[in-house]
């Protein structure tokens, strides 16, 4: 998939999904297309390109410019070809000399006023207003450039990602249209009349100080040199480009890696992506810069102790140092003395290739993933009720929803292409119903507007979900037909019996939940009856005690109205990190060996022992809560940590803290000192998603390839670095290649069996189950029957969780994500997204803040029972009285120094979501943030002198 | 044994069985509890909450005692 650079193929209009094909001719060429298609596209289809400037195939066809004129049989003048659709027999001629004439009288008008610097233009060469200049023939402008013009209008240079020249501006309304169509933040618009007419951002403010979320679909939409990447002004043209995947969220965008040598110069969506289809967001799009970072560390360093300056030594040193510690506390300790963390931000290969390496070099299960504490409630909710551990839809299966819920997601900030999707499903009208403490953007934005949010009290998450059942239960709106054919009928009964409880009641539940009996009513009713209903939810529902319990009542709720098994329905966990799927499926948890088969099956057992050559521990292994409360109890001595900031990511992080302290040899891979690592006696230089190859897995169980685009800085791929560590451990690993460890996958695992990398080169993607049943893949699941055979509705009691507020913790505190920063930040905090959110704050009703005495702005302490730190108080009613929130972005803020060890009764699960604390205004960091900051800056003076 | 933890499984049981309490009969959700025990815990894990019984299963409500003592006749049976 390497390739020279070209602009991606631009067909002028969007495809028509009609089944009716038109037949027609143009330029003499017989040409056949779905109806509906226009001329534009038909014409590109059929190998005839006709020269526009306002049309590209991401946007409905507009018709401002002019330029596409066509003549068409029968019909008088020049009709233009992008708003024109083919009628069967209709001829078309798309070259006269009338035509080439009109063409290059507008072209001439265009360039009237348009600067002639192209040779020093940062476009030159990729721009499809002088391509198209060039193809109508103009070759001089009549008209002079003393007349009034825009030739010295002001740039833009307010965003740190990309420039508005406005003098290279030709009004063809691209971005205007690309902000509202494929984003949907209308965020720009056309200012003013005729000559006057000017491309403004918000109320004719600078494209920083709008609404404008940098998605960069205007760039991309841009026909010159307007809206143009700084990446390119600076280093210009791309001469080569490379597909692969994004590593941020669990989307899982394609993108085209343009590349000048080794050097990334821009991230382009690509079209051929299923997941985005040419669409991105500010983090896929620009914030790629992290990987050639100046922290980046790129040689492996050893230490005895945490307070001994770092060593840089070879790789072999130290695998072969990391090997002979592992076995000496091994021989000391125990065989289930030491364990893995692997990381849903690698790859399918490397995540594989840790567990493997566990199970077979240390000899026992103690392999976890950092899917712990964000979906492991979703798998098994999922496995429980449907069979499957994962997701039932495309992401564009939302086209055909006619009733969405969200539910503990916020999808504008976490998953926005997904949202961009969403929202234009829901200006054709969709019906939309958000559960969420907080009113998130979805809630209430330009032409988005919910038909019913339901603020739920955190914690309560269960009763909402049951009541909703409930109402559907006793009002018998409920899929008879459709329970009757494909779910257990016993079991079923016996949950009807549960759920038509009057404790269950909208009424009933209000008292805990705090949602209004009279619209959880409604929004029941509207789910049941209002045709396609699909539920999208993230770790507002798993990061709970009960997360597993609420995913199986979303499943029960699914199941109850029919929605499940074809498009527009469905079950969709939204995916925090870019593999969390991937990990999952790859055997990361200890109980399960690739794909979802437990440890304790002695027939899948014998299946990996004979491909291995080992003898398999049949019983689970520790997780990673597990592996904390054993380190502190003197029985978990080495830990080797791929890819994950534990210290910083997971909750109550002085308990946390305590752990790693207590470990005896801790190996941090990584491509940043980040927070574990400086707890680390040794360190693997880890490589960025540009540097190996591997796929990654969607949520959408979307496999798709990620390739290399430049060689590792450390010399090493993850893969490579697990598989040194392996051998130095006996293991006997030779891959040459992350396709023959996905090979070995496919060999092992009844879902991954028909996925090789040629088949993934060919298909562009593959959405598991691929086998010799659906050898392209499954997009939806559940189609005729459930993976278990009959679905089975849970039973789902709510109980309480024992983090309640009381006198002395009155508030309720719940985490979040933010659009411009990711996870931990390690990624996103070393990029110029820090422009928009240098630091986390506290959000707080003005209520609540008023009792208090904050004013906006003020330094606040919170306290929880287990610690407390400082931030800004933010004064907002996005959240209601009684309920605080913050994100978790940056390492100071400490916001899992106040979350605490509670966690979800099934999986462990940790419950992020509720805290409950005091809030009050303060004058000093909190003594664990001074503590933390007199550490951070004695482990960089530690790693300085490594380096010098 | 470290009182921290034993009560920090005891704590664990209990909060699992909590949540299954409504799948029906007592011995019914024991047995499930049981059953989800011997699948997802380690065995320094069962051991350590099967050895609990001699205490008289301190702290573990009904179900949870049920569900332990029937983890215990598994993990001697192994």
């Amino acid at each position: 998939m390497l390739e020279f650079y070209e602009p991606q193929p631009d067909f002028g209009t969007p495809q028509s999904d009609s089944e009716t094909l038109v037949t027609l001719t143009i330029d003499g060429i017989s040409v056949t297309v779905p109806e509906g298609t226009s001329v534009m596209r038909a014409a590109s289809e059929g190998g005839v390109k006709v020269p526009r400037l306002c049309a590209t195939d991401s946007l409905k066809s507009f018709g401002s410019c002019r330029i596409c004129l066509v003549e068409i049989e029968g019909r008088r003048g020049f009709p233009a070809s992008c708003t024109t659709t083919v009628t069967d027999g209709m001829e078309v001629r798309t070259q006269s000399e009338e035509i080439g004439k009109l063409r290059r009288n507008v072209m001439e008008l265009y360039i009237s006023d348009h600067p002639l610097d192209c040779l020093t233009c940062p476009t030159n060469g990729d721009c499809e207003l002088q391509d198209t200049a060039g193809e109508v023939g103009l070759r001089a402008v009549r008209y002079g450039f003393e007349g009034e013009n825009h030739l010295i209008a002001e740039k833009d240079e307010s965003n740190p990602y990309f420039t508005f020249d406005a003098s290279k501006c030709i009004v063809c309304s691209r971005c205007v249209r690309a902000c509202d169509e494929v984003q949907g933040t209308f965020a720009l618009t056309i200012d003013g009349r005729g000559f006057g007419s000017k491309v403004s951002a918000g109320q004719a403010e600078s494209f920083m100080d709008s609404d404008c979320v940098s998605c960069g679909a205007c760039v991309d939409a841009c026909p010159t040199a307007t809206l143009t990447e700084k990446s390119i002004i600076e280093a210009g043209k791309p001469e080569h480009s490379v597909v692969t995947t994004c590593a941020y969220c669990g989307v899982g965008c394609s993108f085209k890696a343009e590349m000048k040598g080794n050097e990334v110069v821009r991230m382009t969506p690509y079209k051929d992506g299923k997941a985005n289809e040419g669409h991105a967001c500010v983090k896929g799009r620009f914030a790629f810069g992290y990987a050639t970072h100046k922290d980046r560390i790129t040689k492996p360093m050893i230490r005895e102790s945490i307070d001994d300056p770092w060593r840089e030594v070879s790789w072999d040193e130290a695998v072969t140092y990391t090997a002979e510690r592992f076995k000496a506390i091994q021989a000391k300790y125990g065989r289930i003395s030491i364990g893995a963390i692997s990381s849903s931000r690698c790859t399918n290969e490397e995540v594989y290739l840790v567990q493997k390496m566990v199970r077979t070099g240390f000899g026992n299960n103690n392999i976890d993933t950092c899917a712990r504490v964000c979906h492991s409630p979703t798998g098994f909710g999922l496995k429980t009720t449907l069979g499957e551990s994962a997701g039932t839809q495309t992401f564009a299966s939302v086209a055909k929803s006619d009733v969405v819920i969200v539910m503990g997601a916020n999808p504008t900030e976490a998953h926005p292409v997904f949202a961009s999707r969403l929202k234009r499903r829901l200006r054709e009208g969709a019906k939309l119903i958000v559960i969420d403490p907080r009113q998130i953007a979805l809630v209430s934005s330009p032409h988005v507007k919910a038909d019913y949010h339901l603020p739920v009290r955190p914690g309560t998450n269960v009763t909402v979900l049951n009541a909703l059942a409930h109402v559907i239960v006793n009002e018998g709106l409920q899929a008879h037909d459709y329970i009757a054919e494909r779910c257990e009928t016993a079991d079923f009964e016996k949950w009807v019996q549960f759920i038509a409880d009057e404790r269950h009641s909208p009424e009933d539940t209000e008292q805990y939940s705090g949602v209004p009996a009279a619209d959880l009513r409604a929004a029941a009713r509207l789910y049941a009856t209002g045709g396609n209903g699909a539920i999208f939810y993230g770790l507002g529902v798993t990061e709970h005690s009960q997360g597993s319990t609420a995913v199986m009542a979303i499943a029960n709720l699914a199941m109850l109205t029919g929605n499940l098994g074809r498009e527009g329905v469905g079950v969709n966990p939204l995916r925090g990190q870019n593999n969390v799927q991937g990990s999952c499926d790859m055997g990361s948890f200890p109980h399960e060996l690739p794909g979802y088969r437990h440890i304790s099956n002695i027939a899948t057992r014998q299946l990996f022992e004979g491909e291995w050559g080992v003898t398999l521990d049949p019983e689970p292994g520790l997780r990673i809560p597990n592996m904390f409360d054993a380190a502190i109890d003197g029985d978990f001595k080495g830990l080797y940590c791929q890819g994950e900031d534990i210290a910083q990511s997971d909750p109550n992080t002085q308990h946390v803290e305590a752990a790693l302290k207590a470990i005896e040899c801790l190996v941090v891979q990584d491509i940043f000192l980040n927070e574990t690592a400086k707890f680390a006696h040794v360190f693997l230089p880890g490589a960025s998603f540009l540097e190996k190859d591997g796929t990654f897995t969607n949520a959408e169980r979307r496999i798709s390839r990620v390739r290399k685009t430049m060689p590792p800085l450390s010399g090493k791929a993850d893969w490579e670095g697990t598989m040194a560590l392996a051998n130095a451990l006996g293991c006997d690993m030779h891959y040459n290649h992350p396709s023959e460890i996905m090979d070995e996958i496919a060999k092992l695992t009844p879902t991954f069996s028909g996925v090789s990398y040629k088949k993934l080169d060919e298909l562009g993607s593959i959405q598991w189950p691929c086998n010799d049943h659906t050898p392209a893949g499954t997009p939806i699941m559940h189609v005729d029957e459930f993976v278990r055979g009959k679905g089975f509705f849970a039973i789902t009691e709510y109980v309480p969780t024992e983090e309640r507020a009381n006198r002395k913790f009155p508030l309720l505190l719940t985490t979040g994500r933010i659009l411009s920063q990711y996870n931990v930040g390690a990624q996103t905090r070393r990029t110029s997204n820090s422009e928009w959110h240098t630091e986390d704050t506290l959000e707080i009703h003005p209520h609540d803040a008023e009792e208090r005495g904050i004013n906006h702005g003020d330094w606040v302490g919170i306290q929880s029972r287990v610690g407390q730190t400082v931030l800004h108080a933010d004064v907002t009613s996005r959240v209601k009285p009684g309920v605080v929130y913050t994100t978790f972005h940056h390492p100071v803020s400490g916001a899992n120094v106040i979350t605490t060890d509670n966690s979800d009764w099934a999986t462990n699960c940790p419950e992020y979501k509720v805290t409950a604390v005091q809030i009050s205004k303060v004058t000093a960091p909190s003594s664990w943030q001074a503590r933390q900051k007199s550490f951070d800056t004695q482990q960089l003076q530690l790693l300085e002198k490594a380096r010098h | 044994m470290s009182a921290s933890k034993i009560e920090r499984l005891v704590k664990m049981v209990n909060q699992i069985s909590l949540n299954m309490s409504s799948n029906g009969s007592a011995d019914f959700v024991a047995m499930q509890v049981s059953e989800h025990l011997e699948k997802f815990w380690s065995p320094p894990m069962k051991n350590l909450i099967s050895e609990h019984i001699a205490d008289d299963g301190i702290g573990l409500t009904p179900i949870s005692l049920k569900a332990v003592t029937e983890l215990a006749a598994v993990q001697r049976a192994k």
